[in-house]
């Protein structure tokens, strides 16, 4: 029993892990911008099948994919700030989801439309096979996962704290206008707040693709795991991602053992409404 | 003056569409147009008159829809009956949840208003009583005309159009009360309101019920058209979204924009999954996505306030009140 | 704000315009709507049976005389209506049971259909046979399995699947058959997905076995499409059944399968009910980890040269994958319809529904492994069975029980991979 328990959570931490992992994009471009993206899953479809393709025509693992896929969907990301999401920022919030939603559309259906609506998978032992530590087991996949998900949060944080950059991506945060008389373009800064927060995303995407079915609408499923993640961390908090995901992952996977599986949703859902109502500004989100 | 002759002229138009478009997959499509106007001008009072993005509107519509099927399958009634029982339902989780849900603020108000509705479908979804997953049927054959369960859809159209126009002389109404006046100043300015005296948390409140319970007799409408529910299609996130995308688009906070929102995206999808979905390659979303985009991109107010920009251009004189409203929402 | 009605009802006007106009001359063809899912989760059902249908009209259509005496495959067209050729009309449902309805109407008033197939999801074959029923055209299912579905009554509805009845019997004289042989097979446990389809079967056959006798020991559901099955894989770990039986859907499957793998689990005896197991994308993901799993079907392929044998491999040429019991259940209902259209020799509904009640398929007949198709006053093939097949040695499913129609042994244990 308690050694079932330890796997349990050993699970929970690493599923954590990949929630805090794929929210950190979202958590950046909705804190800095106040942008809702509803398309945030489907970027992440889009870093899976960018592994996907990277090992049928190369046979490269993640160490080539994950790579890739961080730079083509920065490069994406780049072009639907200065295409889409630049126009969008300054209408209504309603705006912002008409327009991210249509965009989650036609990103999905333009990748079943290429890559058709088979469920697709990397092999098993592409990235090392499972550890056996005393019994526990984990999964090299999920582990790597797990360990990039705490260098990006890592780096982020970094780069928002100690740098120049940072400095400058979250005065334009705070106030752009403000940001502008003191000789920062917002547009720049924010472009590059996309490039970081979408290649984040496809990083995410390539991982877990590892462990994980390819399908087009696997955005779907991830998009409002991520959602309630970043909410749940604070809008704008790469630490609250990472806090809220990994104790998402652990709540998911107890109560999963312990009450059942078709019960875990409800108590993530009805435990991260009563947080809500207490402390409204997520775990660590400002006011 | 002039504004109520082109209303008439519109009404008349909208009562002539079934006579003129007869045969039954086009008058279907009238009614689903104003179906989900009924939906969306319902959505509209909270999310674009009051400026409370609800993302989780479906749980009212599923009170409605399970309200009516319930009715039928475990009373034998007519679903007509589950009509109050869903207002009811309705307005009681709306007020419950209103209380603590309407203090937070912009995006966490949307989340909480999707985890509630995520929350339903799942433990609908484990309720034996409501049909678990595997849903309520309404009558498959009427017993009498009350099973509102027509072949034609012609009297589904009527009626829809009735309960539409009670709902947009509602939001009228409202909008000409006290209660608009404190919601457009809440919307503009929560703080501001506040400190001028308006009691911004009843307002908001008293806006989220009343919209609760619109949704709701749109979801028992719907049901009974279909004569079916279940989790996914009474109570799936989807179907706030595409509430949502309709009032939207066609104008948020503006009296028509939802019944414009509907009346474009509702053929949009039918027409296009009808000429593009047989083919199977998911076509039909990249069209529908793309426009959506373009939209949102060019037009962010919505298609109404470009209609009526491009009106009072044109007409260059004394800007009207509502001219003005929209074009605000716009910028 | 005046302008808002004008330009409703216009473009509402000019999409019917769009619409209007379809029922002109059809020549000599007899018009078939396919309601199937072409977008969505289970958009995959969709492009699989696209390619099944084209091949079945490849069949109807054109002479084949290899097939022997295989319904209508001899001549070219529908002898009994002059060699009319058969066309399908598709339409997506979009995993909707409002849309569904939709299409099902559009398809009989505009495309004047004479006759409906589809459509996957329990719930939407619900809502668009409703319609079909409304307007008295026959609506011939081949893979929806809920109960309910032959219970309402209909006269223009029938079903040539098997349902969840039929499996539990299956799976009870299997396991019957299994424990004489030696298999320990007391304490069995269900693991499903609590969708319409998971939960029905799972109910249905906890029913069926107690019935007999037998207590379903543990009963783990899962919500569908999770992110995460690692805390039901180790409840089942935890409690050692000697045989798990598994519903679920595609997604969920493959997650399974890798997560048994990663957590070092495995059943003595793993059956698998169709759905997920049978999807070929399912095997190609994890087939190599899901050695030795039982999987409940009512289609094999039969020895070369066999009219299955030629079926499966037209379909193969054409989709790439191999034939799945699904696909095969969905084809099969259409060469059932269209049996039914040739006999009446007429593309009146009501003689269509005449020639469907009066439909008595032979095993030699058909394509799937049933006793025969022969509808009883619901509308439900009461001649549907199913056989165990078992993924043995790489990636292909064979036949293993019952004997006689068995193509290889059954092998114990569950290998996993």
């Amino acid at each position: 029993m308690t050694f079932t328990l330890v796997q349990v959570i050993v699970g929970g931490l690493l599923l954590g892990a990949v929630y805090a992992l794929f929210s950190s994009g979202l958590t950046l471009v909705w804190g800095m911008m106040n942008v809702v993206n509803f398309a945030h899953g489907d970027f992440v479809m889009l870093g899976m099948y960018v592994a996907f393709v990277v090992y049928t025509l190369l046979g490269g693992g993640p160490l080539v994919g994950a790579p890739l896929a961080m730079l083509l969907l920065a490069t994406l990301g780049v072009i639907v700030y200065f295409a889409l999401i630049r126009d969008i920022m300054k209408g209504p919030m309603l705006a912002q989801i008409l327009g991210t939603f249509g965009l989650a559309l036609l990103l999905r259906y333009s990748v079943f439309w290429w890559f058709g609506a088979n469920f697709l998978s990397l092999p098993e032992n592409l990235v090392g096979g499972t550890f056996d530590i005393f019994g526990i087991r984990i999964q090299a996949s999920r582990l790597l996962a797990g360990v990039v998900a705490l260098l990006v949060t890592l780096g982020l944080h970094l780069l928002l704290t100690r740098t120049t950059l940072g400095s400058r991506m979250l005065a334009v945060a705070e106030d752009a206008t403000a940001a502008q008389l003191m000789g920062i373009r917002p547009d720049s800064m924010q472009a590059v707040a996309w490039a970081i927060a979408a290649g984040a995303t496809g990083l995410a995407g390539a991982l877990i693709a590892t462990f994980f079915y390819i399908v087009p609408t696997v955005g779907e499923t991830l998009g409002i795991v991520a959602f309630v993640t970043v909410s749940l961390g604070g809008f704008g908090s790469v630490p609250g991602a990472l806090v809220a995901g990994l104790l998402i992952g652990v709540i998911e996977s107890l109560s999963g053992y312990l009450i059942g599986a078709v019960y875990k949703d409800i108590v993530v859902y009805a435990l991260f409404l009563g947080f809500l109502w207490f402390r409204p500004q997520g775990l660590m989100g400002k006011t | 003056m002039r504004r109520y002759v082109w209303l008439l002229i519109a009404l008349a138009l909208v009562i002539a569409y079934p006579l003129v478009f007869t045969t039954p997959f086009q008058q279907r499509l009238g009614a689903l147009v104003l179906l989900y106007a009924i939906a969306a001008s319902a959505w509209n009072i909270v999310g674009g008159y009051a400026g409370q993005v609800s993302v989780g509107h479906v749980v009212f519509f599923g009170c409605g829809a399970y309200a009516a099927m319930a009715a039928y399958a475990h009373f034998a009634l007519s679903p007509l009956i589950g009509i109050p029982a869903g207002i009811v339902f309705a307005v009681l989780i709306a007020a419950v949840i209103g209380g603590p849900t309407l203090r937070l603020s912009g995006h966490y108000f949307s989340m909480a208003t999707i985890a509630v509705a995520e929350l339903a479908r799942l433990i609908v979804t484990n309720t034996e009583y409501l049909g678990a997953a595997v849903g309520l049927s309404g009558p498959t054959v009427p017993r009498n005309v009350f099973d509102l369960s027509f072949i034609s859809a012609l009297p589904y159209y009527y009626l829809f159009l009735l309960i539409l126009i009670i709902t947009l002389g509602i939001t009228w109404w409202m909008t000409n009360s006290r209660m608009g006046f404190y919601l457009r100043a809440i919307k503009d300015s929560e703080r501001a309101a506040r400190s001028l005296g308006a009691p911004a948390s009843r307002t908001k409140l008293y806006a989220y019920m009343l919209s609760a319970g619109l949704t709701s007799v749109a979801g028992a409408l719907y049901a009974m058209m279909f004569g079916f529910v279940d989790p996914e299609s009474g109570l799936g996130i989807l179907i706030s979204v595409k509430i949502l995308i309709m009032a939207a688009l066609g104008g948020a906070g503006l009296l028509f924009g939802p019944f414009v929102g509907a009346a474009i995206l509702v053929p949009l999808e039918e027409i296009s999954n009808s000429l593009l979905g047989g083919k199977g390659a998911g076509l039909t979303f990249v069209v529908y996505g793309a426009i959506i985009v373009l939209i949102a991109r060019f037009q962010p107010g919505g298609i109404l306030s470009l209609i009526n920009r491009l009106w009072a251009k044109r007409r260059a004189g004394p800007i009207e009140e509502k001219v003005a409203e929209g074009a605000s929402h716009a910028s | 704000m005046r302008f808002s009605y004008v330009i409703g009802l216009c473009s509402a006007a000019v999409m019917s315009v769009a619409l209007a106009g379809n029922a002109a001359a059809q020549g000599k063809t007899v018009k078939i709507g396919a309601i199937f899912p072409m977008s969505g989760n289970a958009a995959s059902i969709g492009v699989h049976v696209k390619h099944a249908f084209d091949v079945a009209l490849d069949i109807i259509n054109n002479p084949h005389p290899e097939l022997g005496n295989f319904p209508l495959a001899k001549n070219g067209g529908l002898a009994g209506l002059g060699g009319a050729k058969v066309e399908i009309v598709y339409a997506d449902n979009q995993g909707s049971p409002a849309t569904g309805q939709n299409q099902a109407l559009r398809l009989i008033t505009e495309e004047k259909v004479v006759a409906l197939t589809g459509a996957y999801q329990s719930g939407i074959t619900l809502t668009a046979s409703a319609i079909a029923e409304k307007y008295n055209i026959p609506f011939v299912n081949g893979e929806s399995v809920a109960p309910n579905l032959t219970e309402r009554g209909f006269k223009w509805f029938f079903r040539v699947t098997p349902i969840a009845t039929d499996f539990a019997r299956v799976y009870y004289e299997f396991l019957t058959d299994m424990k004489a042989a030696g298999a320990k097979t007391d304490n069995i446990a269900i693991l499903h997905d609590n969708t319409e389809y998971g939960a029905s079967v799972a109910n249905t056959i906890t029913t069926a076995f107690k019935e007999k006798g037998i207590a379903i020991a543990l009963d783990v559901a899962y919500a569908t499409n999770a992110t995460d099955v690692q805390s039901q894989v180790l409840q089942l770990k935890e409690k050692k059944p000697d045989v798990v039986i598994v519903i679920s859907y595609t997604s969920d499957a493959i997650l399974l399968a890798k997560t048994m793998q990663a957590l070092d689990y495995k059943p003595p005896m793993l059956l698998a009910d169709d759905a997920g197991y049978s999807d070929p994308s399912f095997i190609k993901a994890a087939g190599k980890v899901s050695q030795g799993a039982f999987n409940r079907s009512s289609f094999s392929v039969g020895p070369a040269g066999s009219p299955t044998a030629i079926i499966a491999k037209m379909y193969k040429d054409k989709s790439g994958d191999d034939m799945d019991d699904t696909v095969a259940r969905q084809m099969q209902a259409l060469f059932v319809l269209c049996e039914a259209i040739d006999r009446a020799g007429s593309t009146e509904p009501a003689k269509i529904q005449a020639a469907l009640k009066a439909t008595d398929l032979k095993p030699d007949q058909i394509m799937m492994g049933y006793q025969g198709v022969k509808f009883d006053d619901k509308g439900q093939n009461i001649l549907a069975s199913g056989l165990i097949i078992q993924l043995q040695d790489g990636e292909n499913y064979v036949s293993v029980w019952p004997k006689a129609s068995a193509e290889k042994p059954p092998s114990m244990p569950y290998k996993g991979w």
